[in-house]
């Protein structure tokens, strides 16, 4: 029966409402765990404070657990399902960029908005750096144009390139995320605790 | 540590493990039935016998004939080039090979036209790409291009030029039958000419 939008069960019109009803949720949630304090989000980076590898790692299980179990009840066409094409080369440039701007800002974009939205003089400069590097890269995209469409390698899967099954990968990754919970959280106990 | 992270913990793994143990959920790639039915009834996967003539004719490498009928049928009679699958064989795996491909338009027949939809309806529920059926199979296809019938000569152009078409395919699968014309050209070149004058008759 699903999904829901590429086989027309829900109109693409609804698309943005959709899209509206998910950023309430997901803000809502970044929120409540804390996502909206730079200093809990560079805490990863410094090792005191994991909640963004716990919270992310987390996400990702449940929802390939998720996806799974509706494949397997015939509630999704996982084929059906639309995945990221992989540009190589730029996923590398911007994955750089993105790494030293969260690090040295403090916030990932959607983390920005959460802090600018309650109240956080940081995340908002944050959110304007943004608009400021979307204004220039728009403006001067003829110049990025060919990095942007580089190294194109169609949509790849994660299990497609291992040659493993999904339900395989899925448990593996299970296996190294609940030690890796266990870990994180004994060095959190050990680290002097931060007060955000 | 905390005895709810335990929990919570455990469910994960357990359902990971349950996931690695189902057993495998054979996802056959079929074709949606609703997408079946509506090619079915737009009758796109009809392709004359003309159109096949004149691939033949042409060597066009794109054309894969399938001929579903019985062995001893297509040892008999067969279109030139075709391949012969039993209609009751086309599932077999030794056939993958060459009906999963995109490259060529594969083209089934067979006596007349049940058959070969049935064949195409297998194959396009098993997901294979590019098939055809030739519409009325080797019965129109012999009152088609073997011994076409010559249309009126009141028929339009296009008519004519398809009589002359198949006419010439004729030939072409037959064997030449050279073209004898009916008139000696020497008798047909006879002209009984007038006396330019007559004789004055007469007169005053």
């Amino acid at each position: 029966m699903g999904p829901l939008i590429p086989l027309g069960i829900i109109g693409s019109e609804w698309d943005l409402v959709i899209a509206i009803l998910i950023g309430f949720a997901f803000g809502f949630i970044l929120e409540s765990s804390g996502f909206s304090s730079s200093r809990k989000l560079a805490g990863v980076f410094y090792g005191y404070d994991f909640v963004v590898l716990k919270v992310f790692f987390t996400a990702a299980i449940v929802a390939m657990l998720g996806l799974l179990y509706f494949s397997y009840l015939g509630w999704i066409d996982i084929n059906l399902v639309f995945v990221n094409p992989t540009f190589i080369a730029s996923s590398i440039v911007g994955g750089i960029i993105m790494g030293v701007g969260f690090i040295s800002g403090g916030y990932c974009p959607g983390t920005s908005f959460c802090g600018a939205a309650i109240g956080k003089i940081d995340a908002m400069i944050f959110t304007a750096g943004m608009f400021i590097g979307i204004l220039v890269f728009s403006e001067a995209f003829p110049l990025f144009e060919s990095l942007y469409n580089s190294g194109n390698l169609g949509s790849l899967k994660i299990t497609e390139t291992l040659g493993i099954s999904a339900p395989l990968f899925v448990f593996v990754v299970i296996l190294v995320a609940i030690p890796l919970f266990y870990i994180v959280t004994r060095i959190e106990k050990k680290v002097k605790k931060v007060n955000y | 540590m905390n005895l709810k992270y335990s929990l919570l913990a455990a469910i994960l793994v357990i359902l990971g493990f349950v996931l690695l143990i189902l057993p495998a959920k054979e996802q056959l790639p079929e074709t949606n039935p609703e997408v079946l039915q509506y090619e079915l009834n737009e009758v796109t996967h009809f392709i004359s016998t003309d159109k096949v003539a004149e691939r033949i004719i042409n060597q066009d490498p794109t054309l894969l004939l399938i001929d579903v009928r019985m062995a001893d049928d297509y040892l008999n009679y067969s279109l030139p080039g075709a391949e012969n699958i039993p209609l009751k064989e086309i599932l077999h795996p030794d056939w993958d090979d060459l009906l999963n491909q995109t490259d060529r338009d594969i083209v089934f027949y067979s006596n007349a036209d049940v058959y070969a939809e049935q064949a195409w309806m297998f194959a396009r529920r098993k997901g294979y790409k590019k098939l055809f059926v030739m519409q009325g199979g080797l019965n129109n296809w012999f009152a088609t291009i073997i011994q076409p019938t010559e249309p009126p000569e009141t028929s339009s152009t296009k008519e004519i030029e398809a009589y002359q078409f198949r006419k010439a395919a004729g030939i072409y699968f037959c064997g030449g039958q050279a073209i004898v014309s009916e008139v000696n050209p020497q008798d047909a070149l006879v002209i009984t000419r007038k006396n330019k004058k007559t004789k004055v008759e007469g007169g005053c």
